[in-house]
């Protein structure tokens, strides 16, 4: 679990992360998403212990980033992706993590086991023994992964796992987080791949210096949309919205292209009503959905359009 | 700080360095120049110089004819003669003896000098003791009872090598550390390192001794033919062995590892400014520059060098090391490398 109470991060003039208070409960896949120079980094490398914060507090699995003592058993338990995968060139991909198991303290044996585990497991353990300089930039990244798993750590941080890296390196990348994700771990991941945050996350969190929403996909999508259900029909006239919009419970109409888009609470008791009342008044009704706000819309909306 | 962490980095580091043409390549170079060529470089030529200085007495078969005690001999020629408490001028003697003389423009050859002022004068291949010499040259003679003034340049020579001694783990680290560090900040492997559970000292102290042990195992192991050399070359000259010596012990057992550590922290300070790994080879070599002051003083004779002027500059160096490790501990650390290390 981690919780951060108004973390803050200054550096010199300028401010990086502000007033950030959030909690990750374990198990969740945790996306954080926000522009270049939003201060997704700076918040990891806090909450990896690598910085100090400026202001406020936080907690990794109940041990205080801020405390001296804490901040090496925090360092124990965490697993970081750094953005750059940063591996020792000239070294084997074994030699490469075994370095960091034995950092970890992990005795010979378990080392040996859990590293044949993870290179079999990204498919690279025929190479084991081929300097990472030779590796693809997708390959790397795999080992920069298996690195920051090499301990079994109980939060794995990731600072944007896919980027820079080509289409089908990205989905071998995400296939793999997939798998993570399905044995439970709690992952922190900071990424501006907004499908990849879709695809893997639980909640999000959006920052820009300071958090702007935090939550599920659905619950940031209703909380800044509310509920609407989309009517498709033929031969809808003016007279039909106006009719719908007196309706109590519905708040707001639209009509465009042939679509009927109507604002609401309680679509599941609503729906039917709606519905009749556009049938009584003649329209012939195609289809009725939940409209539903990608990721994107939530993100558009909250950093704003296209730059 | 656990040991078992710092050897844990050290090890890692000296296995990429392994791989590293450059390292690997100045770490067998700059020892085979410092135990071979320097030896053969500087001290043959000297050696050359002294000539043979043997104290050996040359075997010189004279007979001696005539015996002269308290004469004044001007204008002649003399073979075979013995003088005793005589002034000799314009003389020119073969196979004599001189006693308590005073020899003036003289040319002697296979003669014996002792107690013989000798001035303006040629000896050419005979024994001399205890005779001062003015404006004089000596050709072949063995001098018995004093040193020359070239064999005592020699045994200064020798202990002045010690700077070039002390080079290579001077130079090794400077080299090695712009790898180690710059390198490793250009390729961003320091922030994974950085987070795992490791102190900011054990990293340092790791990475440290990395550079460390190669730089002290060459030096150390190129001793070993280099003062088997000096000592085949300067021993015949000297009369006795000259390595190894309190000098050199001192040099190369104290001296050199506080240099080697002095030019490991100070790299770490260049390479937490530097980018550049050519950069920090070039400024990190200034270090050099208090070796060379040191001995550019021994060598010019303002002071000898002899244990009590080790130990100063021993405890000099010692002083510089501790604020240099203490400025360079400060430097490595956490919250420094990832955000201002540039
Ligand atoms: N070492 C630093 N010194 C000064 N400013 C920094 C430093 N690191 C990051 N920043 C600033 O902090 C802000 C957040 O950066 P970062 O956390 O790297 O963003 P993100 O990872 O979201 O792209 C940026 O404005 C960046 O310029
Ligand atoms: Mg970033």
């Amino acid at each position: 679990m981690i919780e951060t109470v108004e973390l803050t991060k200054n550096f010199k003039e300028v401010t990086a992360v502000e007033d950030l208070t959030m909690t990750i409960k374990d198990g969740e896949v945790f996306g954080f998403i926000g522009p270049n120079g939003a201060g997704k980094t700076t918040t990891v490398r806090m909450l990896c212990c690598l910085i100090s914060p400026s202001r406020g507090s936080a907690f990794v699995n109940g041990m205080d980033i801020a405390h001296p003592n804490d901040r090496i058993k925090i360092r124990g338990i965490i697993g970081l992706l750094p953005e750059t995968p940063g591996l020792y060139e000239s070294l084997s991909a074994q030699r490469n993590l075994d370095f960091f198991a034995q950092l970890y303290g992990l005795s010979s044996t378990v080392r040996d086991r859990r590293i044949k585990e993870l290179l079999t497991t990204l498919d690279v353990w025929d190479r084991r023994n081929d300097p990472v300089a030779k590796f693809s930039k997708g390959m790397k990244q795999k080992i920069a992964i298996a690195r920051a798993l090499v301990h079994e750590p109980e939060i794995l941080f990731l600072d944007e796992p896919t980027s820079g890296l080509d289409p089908q390196a990205s989905l071998t990348v995400r296939n793999y987080l997939l798998d993570l994700k399905k044995e439970g771990r709690t992952i922190f991941l900071n990424t501006h791949n907004l499908d990849e945050a879709e695809k893997l996350c639980d909640k999000i969190g959006v920052i820009q210096r300071n958090l702007l929403a935090l939550g599920s996909p659905e619950e940031l999508s209703s909380k800044f949309w509310g509920k609407a259900t989309v009517i498709e029909a033929r031969s809808l006239t003016p007279e039909m919205v106006r009719a719908v919009e007196s309706i109590p419970s519905v708040r707001r109409v639209d009509l465009a292209e042939g679509k009927l888009l109507v604002e609401l609470d309680r679509p599941d008791l609503n729906n039917p009503l709606i519905v009749r009342t556009l049938v009584e008044r003649g329209a012939e009704i195609e289809y009725v959905s939940e409209l539903k706000h990608g990721l994107e819309d939530i993100y558009l909306k909250l950093i704003g359009g296209p730059r | 700080m656990r040991l078992d962490k710092v050897w844990i980095v050290a090890r890692k580091d000296m296995s990429e360095f392994k791989t590293n043409k450059y390292i690997v390549f100045s770490l067998v170079l700059m020892p085979l120049v410092m135990s071979f060529v320097l030896p053969i470089a500087y001290l043959v030529p000297i050696t050359m110089l002294t000539g043979d200085n043997s104290n050996v007495p040359l075997d010189l078969h004279i007979n001696i004819t005539s015996r002269f005690e308290g004469l004044n001999v001007e204008n002649v020629s003399v073979s075979n003669a013995s003088f005793v408490k005589s002034n000799l001028t314009n003389v020119v003697a073969q196979s004599c003896i001189f006693e308590n003389c005073t020899l003036t423009d003289v040319l002697a050859r296979d003669s014996v000098l002792l107690n013989t002022t000798i001035d303006r004068s040629y000896v050419i291949r005979s024994n001399i003791e205890a005779s001062p010499r003015t404006d004089s040259t000596l050709s072949g003679c063995v001098i018995i009872g004093e040193t020359s003034r070239t064999v005592n340049m020699l045994k200064t020579f020798i202990d002045s090598l010690l700077m070039f001694f002390i080079l290579v783990p001077v130079m090794i680290p400077t080299i090695i550390a712009s790898y180690s560090f710059v390198g490793e900040k250009l390729n961003k492997s320091l922030e994974p390192l950085l987070a795992t559970p490791t102190t900011d000292m054990e990293l340092l102290a790791g990475k440290s001794l990395s550079i460390f042990i190669p730089s002290m195992a060459a030096a150390w192991i190129s001793l070993v033919p280099f003062v088997v050399l000096v000592d085949l070359i300067a021993g015949p000259v000297l009369g006795y062995y000259p390595l190894p010596n309190i000098i050199w012990v001192v040099g190369s057992f104290i001296l050199a590892p506080l240099f080697c550590l002095l030019s490991i922290s100070t790299n770490v300070l260049v390479s937490s400014r530097v980018n550049d790994v050519r950069a920090s080879q070039q400024i990190g070599s200034l270090i050099v520059l208090p070796l060379v002051v040191f001995f550019v003083i021994t060598i010019a004779g303002l002071i000898t060098l002899d244990l009590f002027y080790m130990s100063v500059f021993v405890m000099l160096i010692a002083i510089v090391d501790a604020a240099v490790v203490y400025l360079s501990l400060k430097v490595f650390r956490r919250e420094e490398i990832l955000i201002r290390w540039k």
